[in-house]
């Protein structure tokens, strides 16, 4: 847990790191002596903060190379950059809704994992992490597009680990369950006492308890090949 | 009342006189457990790791209620209390369905699957007074994608995912919880039985699996005891009735 300073330790590039799981993570990263730089459209809590819109590909390149110039590596990529919109009937889902959802959460997976890729492979080891959805797996109503976006991660993880088998560097996802963070409104749905009561642990999970997964699979996670862990308070089983 | 240090948690760890479960022992007591370590007899590997664990050796057939009772009964007087267990016994015997012996196919399955549910019957009561547990069970990436000349195994090793799924809903609302874990191919001193059987040397043996996992990686044991470690430790607080597979693709792209 020291030498966070030293040039030996490890570097981590987390999207979404202003708020929520990806600064719950970026903590979670640096408490164990990563350095850590933080991608969000606000400055962020970590050793490298990077103003970037995930949908830029190339605003996303010159971040992995900010990342290089100032750390020299990159050891893990964390894709937990995405927004929540809730209670609206799939008839009412707009076409610019679809298309920017689809953007920030599957485009800024797909720019992220460009840009840190060809620096993992050319120092053949890294692991990425991809924040996905309990959602993914179970299907909701009235956020589609956001499930939709969620399981295509889930699609390209998956590929992406298959095609990078033969390599050291690994791919998984990570679905929670509805977690506390500022994503979810004070009047949302999975908020509600109904909905937690229907939980096998009765409540929402903490950011915290995301960021210990994705650090644990940062860590000792080489035998995950493509594989989707899921702290979610037995939302799905 | 706690014998071992104040405050330490407790762990029960079963099959641990060697290969995974030795491993699991030793990671959770670095973690900071004591940990309790069964096997089917003590041939002296169990004492001596029980005093590496900070813990306790329990010998016992876990296919026998009475010992099972028994075992638990030592854990709590010594310590006071059982915070992990770690359902790791297994016994295998691999052959065609048609020529298995019906009693060698069921020992598979009162091993492995009705042995620890009698196990995790007789642990749970002291995780309920605490309020809280963790239940670490053993399966195996046959249990989910199935193994020619192994159905007993499979079969048991399927019921154990079952049975995590089943208790992570009825325990999870008590603070008590269930998850498996699904290796496949790991470096343990079963290979050489493998190789042995197999009638080839202990690398070519290594090769054969290494070629059935799309990573090309055989598993450490150090490599699934973390994902016990991580499971039972406070990183795995949200996980309930989850199956985590690390087992290099294995189950993944068949499954």
């Amino acid at each position: 847990m020291s030498g966070s300073d030293g040039p030996e330790s490890l570097v981590a590039v987390i999207t979404g790191a202003a708020s929520g799981i990806g600064a719950a993570t970026a903590e979670r990263f640096r408490r164990h002596g990563w350095r850590t730089a933080g991608i969000d459209l606000r400055p962020s809590d970590t050793d490298l903060p990077l103003r970037r819109d995930v949908t830029d590909a190339a605003g996303l390149r010159s971040a992995a190379d900010a990342t290089i110039a100032g750390f020299g590596r990159i050891d893990a990529a964390v894709t937990a950059a995405g927004y929540y919109e809730e209670g609206i009937d799939v008839c009412d889902i707009t076409r610019r809704q679809w298309d920017r959802m689809l953007g920030v959460i599957l485009g800024g997976t797909v720019n992220t994992l460009a840009a840190v890729l060809p620096y993992m492979m050319a120092s053949r080891s890294g692991s990425i992490i991809a924040i996905s959805s309990e959602l993914a797996l179970a299907g909701s109503a009235t956020d589609l597009h956001y499930v939709a976006a969620k399981g295509a991660v889930l699609g390209l993880v998956k590929s992406l680990a298959a095609e990078l088998a033969g390599t050291p560097i690994r791919v998984n996802a990570v679905a929670p369950g509805p977690t506390d963070t500022p994503l979810l409104a004070p009047d949302s749905l999975w908020r509600k006492p109904e909905y937690l009561a229907t939980l096998p642990l009765r409540r929402l999970v903490r950011p915290d308890e995301v960021a210990a997964t994705v650090c644990y699979l940062a860590t000792e996670g080489a035998m995950y090949c493509g594989e989707v862990l899921s702290p979610n308070a037995g939302a799905v089983i | 009342m706690p014998a071992g240090p104040a405050g330490r948690p407790v762990a029960l760890v079963t099959g641990a006189a060697q290969g995974l479960g030795h491993a699991t022992a030793l990671r959770l007591a670095a973690d900071g457990f004591s940990v309790a370590v069964n096997d089917i007899s003590d041939d002296g590997r169990l004492a001596a790791l029980a005093d590496r664990a900070a813990g306790l050796a329990v010998p016992g057939d876990i296919a026998d209620p009475d010992a099972v009772t028994a075992m638990t009964a030592a854990v709590t007087a010594r310590f006071g209390r059982i915070d992990a267990l770690v359902a790791n016994a297994a016994a295998m015997e691999m052959g065609p369905f048609l020529a298995q012996d019906a009693h060698a196919w069921w020992r598979q399955i009162e091993v492995n699957l009705s042995g620890h549910f009698r196990l995790i019957q007789a642990v749970v009561p002291h995780m309920r007074t605490a309020g809280s547990g963790r239940i670490v069970l053993i399966a195996s990436g046959w249990g989910v994608i199935g193994h020619p000349n192994a159905t007993a195994y499979a079969a048991s090793k399927a019921g154990l995912i079952a049975l995590a799924k089943g208790l992570g809903r009825e325990l999870g609302p008590q603070g008590i919880l269930a998850n498996a874990i699904a290796p496949a191919y790991i470096d343990t001193e079963q290979l050489r039985v493998d190789a042995s059987d197999a009638g080839i040397t202990l690398d070519e043996m290594r090769q054969r699996y290494r070629d059935l996992v799309p990573t090309g990686q055989l598993a450490t044991t150090d490599d699934i005891a973390a994902a016990v470690a991580f499971l039972a430790g406070p990183g795995g607080s949200a996980f309930v009735g989850q199956v985590l597979q690390p087992n290099g693709g294995v189950t993944r792209t068949r499954a």
